[in-house]
């Protein structure tokens, strides 16, 4: 079985140069309070999109993570290259003021089969070529809180895209999936994550988990919804290693800088 | 508390709004709002031996079991604060109401309840329009669904297989005032509480 390798250097304010594996960033703005390293989530990117009111979001809330600068500079500065969605929730005023800049604007609002994030990573997928697939990445922003059956609807996207690199991401959390068809190893960036961590099998009993690296590993463990999940588990150390019979959840917290 | 009564006393409001209990390990309460509540009589459960359970997990444990004065006959524990924050307490706390499937317990946001809806029923929800809805799911958290079957709903299931990586029900919409849901395995209904 092959080895995946993880690492959360997207939180870092530079990624270090021969830093393995290499992987190009995408980010997704949804529609919830920015977290505040948005800017650097930015930063990393080399595609940004917003999903329909994730535009909203850029347009009020980057200027306020940079208060002594004048809003119409950061807007500006902070354009997202798509904005993607339904469109039932971006303000008119924000998607002409994107439209005018040179956003590209997509409106899938004929679409009710799919939720905007869906429809992101859709557009990402089939924009990427792909001998790019495997070293593509996408943040999300905003996937966490609000509506409890919209957090679902995201959870499930990680699945529905296995194949892909996605990251969920919050003020105090981040997620992403562990595919069954590899080992893991998840080199921990101590400096901005953890030691606050867990492994969830949403949507799927596991027979057999194992692990090293955390407080309370797992060694050939069972885990189930009703049953042993491991939240509140603990980092030690700076390497985690994971292995498991079904597609797990991987959550760690992140450090309030 | 005192925030949501600013033209009143501080001082009145938390006497009123006094817990009977606090539970849990101890390790996030400040020392001065233990005094405060132990002073006014409220039980001070201890458990930061055990860390093995989390904070919910205990309190449900003490509500089932301990709790005097309680008629458990018809039990509904409501819980504040289950959502947000970290993801993998988040978590912990959806699999807590998973473990005591046999009892009503809610979980609650500002913007939506969660509760498990066991497979060894049929359900009936009764939608209360003026406070929730009518955005809505079914989610089969811990195993796949073979085949649910819905009433009420936008997009109803029929005999409908859900799992995660494929149709898992979100973004629903309540159409009646009843809603009724069977299912081969445990699931998770979610409905958004209305701004008011």
């Amino acid at each position: 079985m092959d080895l995946m390798h993880h690492s959360s250097t997207f939180l870092l304010p530079t990624i270090p140069l021969h830093h393995r594996p290499s992987l190009t960033y995408a980010l997704v703005v949804l529609n919830q309070t920015l977290p505040r390293f948005a800017p650097l989530l930015w930063k990393h990117a080399q595609l940004r999109l917003c999903a329909d009111g994730g535009a909203n979001r850029v347009f009020d809330e980057m200027p306020l993570l940079f208060p002594e600068e004048d809003a119409s500079d950061v807007r500006r500065r902070y354009k997202p290259d798509v904005i993607n969605g339904d469109m039932d929730s971006i303000r008119k005023e924000v998607l002409d003021f994107y439209r005018s800049l040179g956003t590209k604007i997509i409106d899938k609002s004929h679409d009710q089969d799919t939720t905007d994030l869906h429809k992101c990573i859709t557009y990402i997928w089939d924009f990427a070529p792909d001998a790019n697939k495997s070293s593509l990445c996408i943040l999300v922003a905003g996937a966490l809180g609000g509506r409890y059956d919209h957090e679902m609807g995201n959870l499930n996207v990680l699945y529905c895209f296995s194949s892909l690199r996605i990251v969920l991401l919050s003020d105090d959390s981040l997620i992403y999936l562990l595919p069954r068809t590899h080992h893991h190893e998840i080199h921990i960036q101590t400096s901005v994550e953890g030691p606050h961590c867990g492994l969830i099998p949403i949507g799927v009993p596991s027979r057999s988990s194992t692990t090293t690296g955390l407080q309370w590993n797992l060694n050939n463990t069972e885990m189930r919804f009703g049953g042993l999940i491991s939240s509140s588990n603990i980092v030690v150390g700076e390497k985690v290693t994971v292995q498991s019979d079904t597609d797990l959840l991987w959550t760690i917290s992140i450090k309030k800088l | 508390m005192p925030l949501f009564f600013p033209q009143e006393d501080a001082s009145d409001v938390r006497r009123r709004y006094k817990p009977d209990v606090i539970k849990g390990d101890m390790d996030s309460i400040r020392r001065e709002v233990l005094e405060f509540y132990a002073s006014l009589g409220t039980e001070i459960v201890d458990k930061s031996h055990d860390q093995d359970t989390t904070d919910l997990h205990k309190c449900v444990t003490y509500i089932r079991d301990s709790a005097s004065g309680l008629d458990k006959s018809n039990l509904c524990v409501l819980v504040v604060g289950a959502l947000g924050g970290r993801f993998d307490h988040e978590m912990g706390n959806l699999n807590v109401i998973c473990r005591f499937s046999s009892m009503r317990i809610v979980l609650l946001s500002n913007d939506s309840l969660i509760h498990l809806l066991p497979r060894t029923y049929c359900h009936e929800i009764h939608i209360q329009t003026s406070v929730e809805g009518p955005h809505c799911g079914l989610i089969p958290i811990g195993t796949p669904s073979k085949s649910s079957t819905t009433t009420g709903l936008q997009w109803d299931l029929n005999n409908t297989a859900m799992e995660f990586g494929g149709l898992v029900s979100t973004s629903n919409i309540v159409k009646e005032e009843k809603v009724t849901v069977q299912s081969d395995c445990d699931l998770l209904w979610t409905i958004s509480i209305k701004k008011l």
